[in-house]
C-alpha cells in the first residue's frame, strides 16, 4: 500500500534535528500531507523513525517543500547504530506545490530509518509525509 | 515555543572591528580589548536572542572569518549556506566602506538566490573627528541594497546590538512568512 501512513508500521520519531512544537516530527508520519514538520534553520537537518518490527520495503514516497539533498539510510539493528546509505537524491525545486520523489528499494529491510536533509532551496525545508510500501 | 538557528556571516574589510563587534554582542557589551592580534583563523560566537512578545528565541552562529586570508581561501569554505549577513565598515575609512559593495557582490554569488537577510553597520562612531563616511549616505546606499542600516562603537560598548537583534527578527520574520506559504500548499 503506497498511502499507508508510516505510522501504520508502528513505526515512531526517535529524533530529529530541529522543531517547533506547532510543527512536530510526528507530522510525517501522520499519512496527511497536511500536517508537516518543518526545519528552524541551517543544514544538516535529519530524522530518525523506528519500526516495532523489522519492515521490507520496496518503495519510499515522500512529499516535501524546498528540499534539495536528502540522504536516507537504514538500520537494522535494535539500538539504532550502524546506519548505512540506501539511498540520495537531489530533488527538483518546485514553486507553489509540494515535491514528490520516490525512492525505489527492491525489499531492503530496515528497523531505523534515517534522513538526512544536507541543503534546501530555501533556509527552512518542511517533510509532510513519508510513506512506504511494504511488508512486515 | 520555537527557537531558530540563524548562521549570520560578518564580513568586511580588515580591522573595522567585526570580530570587536562580536565579542561585545558575545558579553553583552561586557569587554573591549585595545589591541588585540587579528583572528587567525575563523571563530564562532553563538548566542540567543528572544523575539519581543513571542516566546520563540533565534540563535545566532556567527561566524566571523578572520582577517588575513584571502577571501577564496578562507571565508567562502566557511560560509555554506548562510542565514544572515553582517556587513561592517569603519565609519573613518571611506575605503571600507566602498569595498562593501565588492563584499554584498561575493556574498550573493554564493547564495544562489536565497533570499539572505542583511544589516550594514558603520563601526567606530566614536572616531567622530576622523569621520569619512556620512551616516546619510550610508544610510542611502543600505536602502538601495536592501539592508538595514546601524552605527555602532564596539569602543564606547554603542549599539553593539541592535545589528544582531534586527538579524535575529529579520529571519524571525521570514519563517513565519514560509510557514504560510507552506500552508497553502498542502
Ligand atoms: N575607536 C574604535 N576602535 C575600534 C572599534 N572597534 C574595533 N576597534 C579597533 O579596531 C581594530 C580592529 O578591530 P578588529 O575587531 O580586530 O577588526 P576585524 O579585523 O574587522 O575583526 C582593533 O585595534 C580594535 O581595537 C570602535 O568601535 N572604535
Ligand atoms: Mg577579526
Amino acid at each position: 500500500m503506497i498511502d499507508s501512513a508510516l505510522s501504520s508500521f508502528g513505526a515512531q520519531v526517535i529524533l530529529s534535528a530541529s522543531s517547533d512544537e506547532n510543527y512536530p516530527p510526528e507530522n510525517i508520519i501522520d499519512g496527511n500531507t497536511e500536517s508537516f514538520w518543518i526545519s528552524t534553520g541551517m543544514f544538516p537537518q535529519e530524522f530518525i523513525f523506528r519500526f516495532t518490527d523489522t519492515v521490507k520495503m520496496s518503495l519510499i514516497n515522500i512529499h516535501s517543500y524546498n528540499v534539495k539533498n536528502l540522504r536516507i539510510e537504514k538500520s537494522t539493528s535494535s539500538d539504532a547504530t550502524d546506519f548505512e546509505v540506501i539511498a540520495q537524491k537531489e530533488f527538483e525545486h518546485t514553486e507553489g506545490h509540494l515535491q514528490e520523489n520516490d525512492f525505489s528499494l527492491s525489499g531492503t529491510t530496515a528497523t531505523h530509518l534515517r534522513f538526512i536533509i544536507t541543503s534546501g532551496y530555501d533556509h527552512f525545508v518542511s517533510v509532510h509525509r513519508v510513506a512506504i510500501e511494504g511488508t512486515r | 515555543m520555537v527557537k531558530l538557528r540563524a548562521k549570520c556571516i560578518l564580513v568586511g574589510d580588515a580591522s573595522v572591528g567585526k570580530s570587536a563587534l562580536s565579542q561585545m554582542f558575545r558579553s553583552d557589551g561586557g569587554h573591549f580589548q585595545k589591541n588585540y592580534s587579528m583572528t587567525a583563523g575563523a571563530e564562532l560566537v553563538v548566542k540567543s536572542v528572544s523575539i519581543p512578545d513571542s516566546g520563540d528565541s533565534v540563535e545566532l552562529f556567527i561566524v566571523d572569518s578572520g582577517g588575513k586570508e584571502t577571501f577564496v581561501e578562507a571565508c567562502e569554505k566557511l560560509w555554506g549556506q548562510p542565514s544572515v549577513l553582517c556587513l561592517v565598515f569603519d565609519v573613518s575609512s571611506e575605503a571600507s566602506f566602498r569595498n562593501c559593495g565588492l563584499w554584498l557582490e561575493r556574498v550573493r554569488a554564493h547564495c544562489q538566490g536565497l533570499q539572505v537577510p542583511g544589516v550594514l553597520v558603520g563601526n567606530k562612531s566614536d572616531l567622530s573627528s576622523r569621520r569619512e563616511v556620512e551616516t546619510a549616505v550610508a544610510q542611502e546606499w543600505a536602502r538601495s541594497q536592501g539592508l538595514e542600516y546601524h552605527e555602532t562603537s564596539a569602543k564606547e560598548m554603542e549599539n553593539c546590538e541592535a545589528p544582531f537583534l534586527s538579524l535575529a527578527r529579520a529571519f524571525y520574520a521570514l519563517y513565519q512568512d514560509r510557514i504560510q506559504t507552506i500552508q497553502t500548499l498542502a
